[in-house]
């Protein structure tokens, strides 16, 4: 029963190459909204993600699917072939949802074309930002100087500076 | 019916509702990801990951969705491949495919989407839907009186997985100059979850499918957060909120719990009117030392929750409080609204419904209400509808629209497909 936490709890929490960049960046404050952000993104979060081989990624399958399977491995064949050269170099991994949004290369759609940029609900109207402090929830009157998250007392600044300050563990 | 199969796919980032069109309720509902439990070399997928019986205890996890978009295909063709042939038993060259898919999907992704379609399973045709039209036809369909379907006009408000989005639909079309996203859904919710979890008490970083249950489970929207902040600072049974959530331990359960469901419930007793309730002990200074939060005896294997519970659906109404320069959900579908002509307003506030999963929260709409009557004007009426399964909704829209007699012309065959290529077919399915 034990093992079971401890398996969950000492989980070797690393920096992810993101936030690395994102530390070089000189606005310390902006840089940690921006991993913030891209944390709750993550699907994976505790662990930096050891692509194993690839290979043998797919899910095996049951014995009924083979049926479709197979005839989906022999189509997927021919796309192969059709496509080969493409893949040589762009191999793997896919791409991300950004890299292909920046090749969809929207912003050179004149201004009334609706697109996924355009639909983007924007800044709030007001800026009454409610300050909940990020270690315990209830109302936070400070600010941290270095990376601009919020606590309330010294208490929950003690625990953000040991384990979360400017260390964007995801 | 029997000369041609419809297989109704929503599509979606978190879950894959799929079926027979013509059905009023998927044959399936599945997550849209694969899973190696640690202890495991397979990948399990789909329905897999729903056993009772399998430990998904740290899993690595992977999806074919990236933001809300389609771009991992050979892990999608998987999935699917597995759901037609094991959980449907279709045969895809002799039916017909309705999928959703998301709005303002990028014509790359729709490219190598149709060729999964057609060149990989060999569907005979499809048809391509968003989903904010397809909840408009089923509740049109369902309350042939209301003003939804007299108006033929609606307001999707459809909190989903990866994002929410705010879509007017007018003659049962989706106006996309309209449509307002904010790049919140339930994905993050659940991360956020896991990151305040793991501050407080225990490292879950790892675990999304437990911290979606606790989520599902556990969290609600205040209808009065500075009240709730305050109750929540109190201990024993004043704290309304305060419930224990045990964990897997691998050998007696492999699945996580609600300690005790009545506990969980308690905050339901709090008056709606804000009223803060009469605390039985005392109350002074200090409340963070005096409470001390979420003691966690590790032998154990348990957790406690108390004001995450709705701090963390809290995100959808204020992102600006996480951080996030973005409007919250009220402004979101002001927004909407009045990018649309000024005679659909009053229609439109008057016919708000809302889907998808994270809408589930209990008080979502109440608390909906409350924040997006003040910045609509007087003299319009503001009705929200929550769908009967905001889950299903978009489902049963397709199923309706696949059995519909209309719904043969509406496809692109395979034929046609291969003659014209891709972005010439998709022209067809709007407009
Ligand atoms: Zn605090
Ligand atoms: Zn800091």
């Amino acid at each position: 029963m034990e093992d079971d936490v401890r398996r969950m709890s000492t989980r070797a929490r690393k920096v992810a190459p993101k936030m690395v960049a994102a530390l070089a960046s000189t606005d310390n404050r902006t840089q940690a909204i921006l991993a913030r952000l891209e944390a709750l993104e993550n699907d994976n979060p505790g662990a930096e993600l050891v692509e194993p081989n690839d290979d043998d990624d797919d899910a095996s399958l049951d014995e009924d699917d083979d049926q479709v399977f197979q005839k989906k491995q022999s189509k997927g064949t021919k796309r192969k072939t059709r496509q080969a050269k493409a893949l040589e170099t762009a191999k793997k991994a896919p791409r991300t949802f950004l890299e292909l949004l920046h090749d969809a290369n929207l912003e050179s759609l004149p201004p009334h074309v609706p697109s996924y940029l355009r639909a983007a609900v924007g800044p709030p109207s007001s800026t009454s930002r409610r300050d909940f402090c990020t270690v315990c929830g209830f109302s936070a009157k400070y600010t941290c100087v270095r990376c601009g998250m919020r606590f309330c007392a010294a208490r929950c600044q003690n625990v953000h500076n040991d384990t979360r300050c400017l260390k964007f563990v995801a | 019916m029997s000369s041609n199969v419809v297989v109704v796919l929503d599509n979606g980032g978190g879950l894959i509702k799929a079926g027979i069109g013509g059905e009023r309720d998927p044959t399936t509902v599945v997550p849209n990801c694969t899973a190696r439990p640690l202890s495991s070399k397979k990948f399990l997928l789909a329905d897999q990951l729903l056993s009772q019986t399998e430990d998904l205890t740290s899993a690595v996890l992977r999806r074919p969705f990236d933001r809300g978009y389609l771009i991992n295909q050979d892990l999608q063709s998987t999935i699917w491949s597995h759901i037609f042939s094991s959980l449907l038993h279709v045969t895809p060259s002799s039916s017909s495919l309705l999928l959703t898919e998301p709005l303002f999907n990028l014509p790359s992704i729709q490219r190598a989407t149709d060729e999964i379609v057609f060149e990989e399973f060999n569907f005979k045709s499809l048809f391509v839907s968003d989903s904010p039209s397809l909840v408009h036809l089923y509740e049109a369909s369902r309350r042939p009186y209301d003003v939804v379907s007299k108006a033929q006009c609606s307001l999707v408000v459809d909190v989903g997985f990866s994002f929410t989005h705010v879509a007017p639909v007018f003659q049962n079309f989706t106006v996309n100059y309209g449509v307002k996203r904010m790049d919140l859904g339930g994905k993050a919710l659940t991360n956020y979850l896991k990151e305040l979890v793991s501050y407080r008490s225990i490292n879950v970083m790892d675990e999304t499918f437990l911290i979606d249950d606790v989520k599902e489970k556990l969290c609600f929207v205040s209808t009065d957060v500075a009240r709730d902040l305050q109750i929540a600072r109190r201990r024993g049974n004043d704290n309304y909120f305060r419930c224990t959530y045990v964990l897997p331990d691998g050998i007696t359960h492999t699945k996580g719990f609600v300690k005790d469901p009545i506990e969980a419930q308690r905050y339901l007793t709090l008056s709606e009117k804000g009223e803060l309730p009469q605390e039985g002990a005392n109350e002074d200074d200090e409340p963070e030392v005096k409470s001390k939060p979420n003691k966690v005896d590790l032998t154990k294997n348990e957790f406690s929750l108390s004001n995450e519970r709705f701090l963390v659906p809290e995100m959808i109404f204020r992102p600006a409080d996480l951080g996030m320069n973005q409007a919250g959900l009220a402004e979101c579908i002001v927004r909407a609204v009045n990018s649309c002509h000024p005679h659909l307003h009053p229609v439109l506030y008057e016919s708000i419904i809302l889907t998808g999963g994270s809408t589930l929260f209990p008080n979502f709409a109440k608390r909906l209400e409350s924040e997006l009557r003040p910045l609509v004007p007087d003299v319009y009426q503001v009705k929200i509808a929550t769908q009967e399964d905001p889950i299903l909704g978009v489902w049963r829209g397709g199923s309706l629209l696949a059995s519909s007699p209309d719904f043969d012309a509406m496809c692109v065959t395979k034929a046609e497909y291969e003659e014209l290529g891709s972005s010439r077919c998709r022209r067809r399915f709007f407009h």
